[in-house]
């Protein structure tokens, strides 16, 4: 009874902690789609192979979201015709990138000062891994075919032949396709998609609170120690964790929080690393831009880069 | 569900995790909850909530452009745990928190200043002796600390606190040993203020402070029972 009640306590705790974060992060998303709607500056980004991911990263700073609400804007950037290394860098580190989740990374670790840099620089990192791993797809097997589709309506005709696209004029070689202007839409329309929003996060905040109080009061300390110490298992485990738990990452630090004192180094940039880039509810989300393949192979790739980090983290702190 | 029903559940939604923050705020719990520093953040998010979801429920009044929605479910269940967290408040037991914790102070070994002994708090004391461990240097000292019991495997229950850097999930226990007058020991998670003197005590071939309690008061868990 002990233990349900104090349980319950540390579920509030995370909750009440949690939930400002998430309103902060929302309204920030929801004041940029209000202010840049369409986001035509965002097409003008650069297509260099390193640079194109690091602006893309960059671009956290300036529509900070976490990952859910990236998703939308990484599909309209896509469909846009920006180049695709900037589209999937500003999808894998902007999650992380950005001022919101970096204080709530140092709201929740205000002790470990290396964990600031390292949870950003090791995002960057595995963003332009994944954004040059994928990068080697051909687009027709990289994205989504209604997201090609509308790709390739934006792209000039000269990067697309005509057999790749179902409409266009024969013979209209180089036009210019003029980006779609996008009206600002209503403040109660921006209102309405923000609260929808907010209250899918909360929901899903609430299970990743539920399940890491749990873990933290139910299970034997015992059993955390044995798995928490092992550098490989613990590095795993909380990988799994955080592919499981699909929290959003303004408040990932938070659930890490939980785990900190029982868990090796790695094992805790690990959790806050692979978390913004796959987790079960992003593989949802990503359907929207990738054809399945493409998500198994950021999947695997991503598994992989933040397995050794976390080995290599270990090697280093332990 | 018609479109209006689907806007007055999301307000509805959104308001009430609005009255949990601020009830929270208002009521003292998040005392018990969070570290002080985000207090204030709690709170606002609350009102801030509380605005949205009028503005939502202002909106309704004229016809909105947005298609016919179905509620997902999640919300539901969602808006049942902030119904939930509004009607069962904390109770956390202070020793099964503990007991699921290392007791670590992290690397803060150098004091600033030190007070009094008499006015040392049991968190002050536990810093002092973690940064100049040497036992002789406080025999004989007076003792006046508060705190909750903790049961402690094979030796006597210490007393001890909480500290919290962000919220009772960060919790670290910190305890000073008593030696407890003759009898009954006291029962774990009760709250105790203990006035005695320090002394030195062998365990395990070591040589310890230990706090020789000389009176002993129960009282109330305090209004803010965590530390920084």
């Amino acid at each position: 009874m002990a233990q349900l009640a104090t349980a319950w306590a540390i579920f509030q705790g995370l909750l009440l902690e949690a939930l400002p974060f998430l309103l902060i992060g929302v309204g920030i998303a929801s004041l940029a789609r209000w202010l840049a709607p369409g986001g035509a500056w965002l097409r003008q980004l650069p297509a260099h192979p390193l640079l194109g991911p690091l602006t893309g990263a960059a671009l956290g700073f300036a529509l900070p979201a976490c990952e859910c609400g990236n998703v939308p804007v990484a599909r309209r950037l896509l469909a846009g015709g920006a180049p695709v290394g900037t589209a999937l860098g500003f999808l894998f580190a902007a999650p992380v990138l950005n001022p919101i989740v970096l204080a709530s990374t140092w709201a929740a670790f205000p002790n470990q000062p290396w964990l600031l840099a390292a949870r950003p620089g090791a995002a960057l990192l595995l963003a332009v891994l994944l954004a040059t791993v994928l990068r080697l797809l051909p687009e027709a097997e990289l994205l989504d075919p209604v997201l090609l589709e509308e790709r390739r309506l934006s792209q000039p005709l000269t990067q697309v032949g005509l057999l790749e696209r179902r409409s266009g004029l024969v013979g209209a070689i180089g036009a210019k396709v003029q980006p779609v202007k996008v009206a600002r839409p209503p403040l109660q329309e921006v209102l309405q998609h923000g609260s929808r929003e907010f209250l899918d996060l909360a929901a899903l905040l609430v299970l990743g609170c539920a399940i890491a109080a749990t873990v933290q009061t139910l299970l034997p300390r015992s059993w955390l120690l044995a798995v928490g110490g092992a550098p490989t298992i613990s590095v795993l485990s909380l990988m799994l964790l955080a592919v499981v738990v699909s929290v959003c990452s303004s408040v990932d630090a938070f659930l890490a929080l939980g785990f900190a004192a029982q868990v090796t180094p790695g094992a805790l940039l690990a959790f806050l690393v692979l978390g913004p880039v796959v987790d079960l509810k992003l593989l949802g989300l990503f359907r929207v831009l990738f054809k399945p393949k493409a998500i198994a192979l950021t999947s695997a790739a991503a598994a992989v880069a933040v397995l050794v980090l976390g080995q290599w983290v270990n090697l280093l702190r332990l | 569900m018609g479109q209006f029903a689907a806007a007055v559940m999301r307000a509805f939604a959104l308001g009430l995790w609005g009255a949990v923050l601020l009830q929270s705020s208002l009521s003292g719990r998040l005392d018990l909850l969070l570290s002080s520093v985000f207090h204030p953040l709690v709170a606002l998010s609350g009102v801030a909530l509380l605005l949205l979801a009028g503005l939502l429920l202002r909106g309704q009044e004229s016809p909105a452009p947005s298609r016919r929605q179905a509620i997902p479910k999640i919300w539901w269940l969602s808006a049942a745990v902030a119904l939930l967290v509004l009607a069962i408040p904390p109770n956390p037991s202070f020793s099964t928190l503990a007991a699921n914790r290392p007791a670590e102070l992290g690397d803060e070994t150098e004091l600033s200043f030190v007070l009094p002994p008499a006015q040392r708090s049991l968190t002050d004391w536990v810093r002092l002796l973690r940064s100049q461990p040497d036992p002789s240097l406080y025999a004989g000292d007076p003792v006046r600390i508060s705190g909750f019991v903790l049961p402690q495997p094979g030796e006597p229950p210490q007393l001890a606190r909480l500290l919290v850097r962000c919220c009772l999930a960060d919790a670290t226990p910190v305890g000073l040993p008593v030696r407890w007058p003759a009898g009954r020991p006291p029962r774990a998670d009760q709250w105790l203020a203990v006035e005695g003197t320090m002394a030195i005590e062998e365990r395990n071939g070591q040589s310890r402070s230990v706090v020789v309690a000389q009176r002993i008061s129960a009282i109330a868990r305090p209004k803010r029972p965590l530390e920084p």
